[in-house]
């Protein structure tokens, strides 16, 4: 498949991520594919961002693993990434700043470096808007990927003029010439990376999980959004409250997520279609509340956006940490569905479709994702988003008269499901309690407990999950029914191992994807009976227990021969899953060593930490005989300006404890 | 059906305005203790809303947890109720708030639904001003749970074992004018004639307004030591004024000397008029209001009335810029954005 990936490293506040979306919106418009993934650091300024866009004229469903081009904003991404630019790849960076030495930074063979001379190149601009600010060097170094990649440069002019038409004419000017700049100097230097593509030219939109989601709600109209600010399910809130008068949304930011969920609840309870976001520590305090609209039977969806636990855990990391969570939440048993989207598009539909099932169900909805699906935008096809969604609002009473009885709330009926009144309709009052309560809502516990009123409500509440499961589509087995290997699944990883799959096919392993989206209710017998056939079962998830694999063991009986986990913040790439893949069917487990890579990246994590950012890591040897209870990881750290060597570090090959940093020159006062 | 029920036959009970009798405002028997302050605050409830002739179904009743938050149960019948989970009834009625905004929220909660685990959500519904009538029904002990202290117990107050209180008490007054509340009243359970006059005067308000009222807790505080038992709280009792409420569908009748008295206009043009007693008090002085409560408190007064009022604060609908036709009822026609809306979106993220 014809494809590029571009890197582009910085620190926060450096600007790169306007620099990936002008590229990725230029390659949308043009009817390329795009995915990208920005891997980004709790911090406001500084740190490490390293932003991901891989193009391609077939579907991307993932960031994958290959690096064409390299656009370092700043030394540290250099160090880090050079190497890992695929041979016929460029390097581009600000020669003025900035230096590559391809021997010390593991350049590989045919890979350009391409050193723009940022003065220069940028003169004539200089010379006609004046002196121009270091973020718009930026847009230099787009022109040059524009070159490089053999994208249209009029189409990235386009994508300039109209992210700047509100500052004016001039300010797109300066913005294009400096676009131009870069683009020449690059034609001038080096070769294309890339064939010519076809384009096709039908624009496509770039969205992000989050925008799907709040764009679902808005379209299953939603009028109620709760939230209190947590990464990753922020730019839901934002999204709301940018659009909350266009789309007439009452938009809220509360003091804590107790608040978040009781008002939704409210809201719900008292008929509107509500819904309130968070992530995973975010849940832990509606907890208590959701049990509640359990037992009132209130309409409400949750979307609980995971990211690395537990407590504050990694902030902007991605994991798949909260199943369990979420699975448990609230005390004693009630009804809930809990759905896991599996891609952008199905962040939408999904939340449709969680708006319909609360009305209709009367029962809480939780949208499970993570931070790679709520963050990462896409291109998606123009038409997979379509704006008049079914709307089901469930069974409503809007009159009631008194000479046909009482209106009882929670009546007991053959479905469990009760006709609704919403509150202000008259003869139908009723009092919602978290008590336990009998059809008309009158407590069975205050003076006496009624047994059989508990049990009847109990089995009315419940037996709604029957009826639930038999409307929702049962998962369906994707790739070759005779694989030598059926790759079980769950949430944002339907993409990569996707991807996987394919990669195990041309290497001659027939592999096939059980990805499931509704944990909640599940269905055990149409798992069991695709399962049952499966020659050898893998889970794959973003966690250290493989919480989905137990899940399905204790719904179906069935155990997996291999658990794959990834909990290191980053993300599966389609490569490595594949070789994790070929490890598993080989019978052999992936080592947890502390490896050489390993062992330079914590080097460097201790001298960020220590305040020793004039040095870094050098040669690194192995000993396998050393005074520790294990080998060990010798590092040698030098000084970047003078390559002297200032210091010796000891890391534990299993442990990764660091055993000593020994200076070896004075301290600097 | 309203209209139906009024009937010129002389022995037909009275009835109010709409055709309800006071029978009609009534809920379930209580279930709480003889003597209870609560069931007296419920008559007074039953009596106000009777008075002014609410209309039962546009009333959402809302409660935590708590013997308090059980009390809605014991009025109104024919209205909504909502009982929440132990101190989130501030942000359950937020939400219904938002959601139906011609619903007349009325919220009953306790002094530790509210001034302990519930503190944090009190605080943000005042900040808000979210339109309804907050009634706490301070008992200063946790009476459902065989009575602990509670967050409002006065320092040095005792329990029935002996035990000593050593932490000063939240006020929650005082709290809710720093908060920026507009109504802040002070009551007692055993004060009928003041209460319903505050009641009224709530149900007038555009905004939280807030009434703190002493209700003894006659199983778990009712005893010698006690600083929230009847025989305390009648001893030391100190109206600030005496309260007359008139509402908006009656003439206003002056029959007191210039000077001697405080008239506000409330938001719905019914007036509430404040017969000055002992203090010469302006309820409408913010500064003024927190220095007497503070006073009160060091001088071990029960001090009730209207402490606090601001008419012109205003209410969070309003901040929110609400629609007039309540979300709630909103038409499928009008419940999505519609086409042109989302299609102008998606053209954004090309």
């Amino acid at each position: 498949m014809h494809e590029v990936t571009i890197g582009i490293g910085g620190a926060a506040g450096d600007g790169l991520d306007k620099s990936g979306d002008t590229l990725a919106k230029t390659a949308g418009r043009l009817g390329l594919h795009v995915y990208a993934y920005n891997s980004y650091q709790s911090i406001i300024r500084g740190g490490h961002i390293w932003l991901r866009v891989r193009l391609g004229e077939n579907k991307v469903q993932s960031h994958g693993d290959n690096l064409t081009c390299l656009v370092a904003l700043n030394q540290d991404t250099i160090e880090r990434h050079a190497k890992e630019v695929d041979a016929g790849g460029a390097i581009v960076f600000n020669a003025d700043r900035l230096k590559v030495d391809a021997k010390l930074h593991g350049v590989k063979k045919d890979v350009q470096i391409l050193g723009l001379p940022m003065s220069q190149v940028t003169a004539d601009v200089v010379k006609e808007f004046g002196p121009i600010q270091p973020v718009m060097q930026n847009t230099v170094a787009m022109g040059a990927i524009i070159y490089l990649t053999q994208l249209d440069f009029a189409e990235a002019a386009g994508v300039l003029t109209d992210t700047f038409q509100h500052k004016g004419q001039k300010v797109i000017d300066l913005n294009v010439g400096l676009l131009k700049a870069g683009y020449e100097y690059a034609k001038s230097q080096t070769k294309e990376v890339t064939g010519s593509w076809t384009f096709s030219r039908q624009r496509r939109p770039f969205i992000t999980g989050n925008e799907a989601i709040a764009i679902g709600a808005a379209a299953a109209g939603c009028k109620f959004y709760s939230a209190y600010p947590m990464t990753p399910a922020s730019t839901i809130l934002h999204w709301m409250a940018a659009h909350a008068e266009q789309v007439g949304i009452c938009v809220k930011q509360c003091e804590d997520e107790l608040s978040v969920i009781n008002m939704a609840i409210g809201a719900g309870i008292s008929g509107n279609r509500s819904m309130c976001g968070t992530a995973g520590g975010g849940f832990a305090l509606m907890t208590e509340a959701l049990g509640m609209a359990g037992i009132m039977e209130v309409p409400v969806v949750c979307v609980e956006v995971q990211r690395g636990g537990p407590s504050t855990g990694l902030p902007t990391k991605s994991e798949q940490g909260d199943l369990f969570q979420v699975y448990g939440a609230s005390q004693g048993e009630f009804p809930r569905m809990i759905v896991a989207p599996y891609d952008v598009v199905d962040c939408y539909w999904s939340t449709v479709e969680a708006f319909n099932v609360a009305d209709k169900w009367q029962m809480p909805v939780i949208i499970m994702s993570d931070l790679l699906l709520s963050e990462h935008p896409e291109t998606i096809d123009a038409d997979s988003i379509k704006s008049d969604v079914k709307i089901d609002r469930g069974v409503l009473v809007d009159k009631w008269n008194p000479e046909d009885g009482k209106y009882k709330r929670f009546e007991f009926t053959e479905s469990g499901i009760s006709p609704r009144a919403i509150p202000g309709t008259p003869n139908t009052c009723y009092v919602s309690g978290s008590d336990d309560h009998d059809e008309e809502g009158i407590l069975i516990s205050d003076m006496f407990t009624s047994q059989p009123m508990r049990r009847k409500i109990m089995e009315k509440r419940m037996k709604k999950f029957e009826g639930l499961l038999a409307e929702l589509p049962a998962p369906k087995l994707e790739g070759p029914a005779d694989a030598d290997v059926t790759l079980v699944g769950w949430g944002s990883t339907y993409g990569v191992i996707n991807e996987a799959c394919q990669l195990l096919q041309e290497q001659g392993v027939k592999a096939n994807h059980l990805h499931v989206k509704y944990i909640l209710p599940f269905h055990a017998k149409e798992i069991s009976a695709i399962l049952s056939k499966s020659k050898k079962k893998i889970s794959v998830e973003v966690n250290y227990t493989s919480q989905f694999a137990r899940y399905l063991r204790s719904e179906t009986g069935i155990g997996m021969d291999a658990h794959i986990n990834r909990y290191d913040g980053e993300l599966f790439e389609p490569k490595q899953l594949a070789e994790e893949i070929k490890l598993a069917l080989a019978g052999k487990k992936v080592s947890l060593d502390v490896s050489e890579d390993d062992a330079r990246e914590m080097a460097c994590h201790y001298l960020r930490t220590h305040g020793g950012e004039k040095f870094r890591p050098g040669k690194i040897t192995r000993q396998d005989k050393s005074s520790a209870k294990e080998p060990v990881w010798s590092i040698e750290i030098v000084d970047r300006l003078s390559e002297e060597k200032v210091a010796e570090m000891v890391i534990g090959v299993q442990t990764g404890h660091t055993f000593s940093y020994k200076s070896l020159v004075p301290a600097v006062s | 059906m309203v209209e139906s029920t009024l009937k010129q036959d002389a022995k037909a009970p009275n009835t109010n305005r709409i055709g309800l009798t006071l029978g009609d405002y009534k809920g379930s028997p209580s279930t709480l203790c003889d003597g209870c302050g609560h069931d007296a605050i419920t008559s007074q409830i039953i009596k106000a809303c009777y008075e002014l002739a609410v209309e039962p179904h546009k009333v959402a009743k809302l409660s935590g947890i708590g013997c308090s938050s059980k009390t809605p149960a014991y009025f109104l019948s024919r209205a909504h109720g909502f009982n929440a989970v132990h101190g989130r009834m501030p942000s359950i009625a937020t939400g219904v708030s938002m959601a139906n905004k011609d619903l007349t929220l009325l919220a009953v909660s306790g002094d530790g639904d509210t001034a302990s685990i519930g503190l944090g959500q009190f605080c943000h519904l005042v900040r808000r001003n979210v339109p309804m009538i907050y009634v706490i029904e301070n008992n200063g002990v946790y009476g459902l749970t065989k009575g602990q202290f509670s967050a409002t117990a006065d320092i040095g107050s005792k329990l029935k074992t002996g035990v000593s209180n050593e932490l000063p008490p939240i006020d929650i007054c005082s709290l809710a004018v720093e908060m920026g509340c507009g109504f802040v009243g002070r009551s007692f359970a055993g004060d009928p004639k003041q209460l319903v006059a505050l009641l009224k005067a709530a149900m007038s308000h555009k905004g939280t307004a807030i009434l703190d009222v002493v209700s003894p807790c006659v199983t778990f505080n009712n005893h010698e030591g006690s600083t929230k038992s009847y025989k305390y709280a009648k001893e030391h009792e100190m109206p600030i004024h005496e309260i007359g409420y008139i509402p908006f569908y009656e003439q206003i009748a002056v029959d007191y000397e210039p000077g001697s008295a405080v008239e506000v206009k409330m938001h719905d043009g019914s007036h509430i008029v404040l017969r000055k007693a002992a203090k010469d008090y302006d309820p409408r002085n913010k500064l003024a209001a927190i220095d007497t409560i503070h006073k009160a408190i060091a001088e071990h007064q029960f001090l009730t009335g209207l402490l606090y009022i601001d008419e012109k604060k205003p209410d969070f609908t309003t901040i929110m810029q609400l629609d007039d036709q309540p979300l709630a009822s909103l038409g499928q026609d009008k419940l999505r954005p519609g086409k042109d809306a989302l299609s102008a979106i998606m053209a954004e993220l090309k």
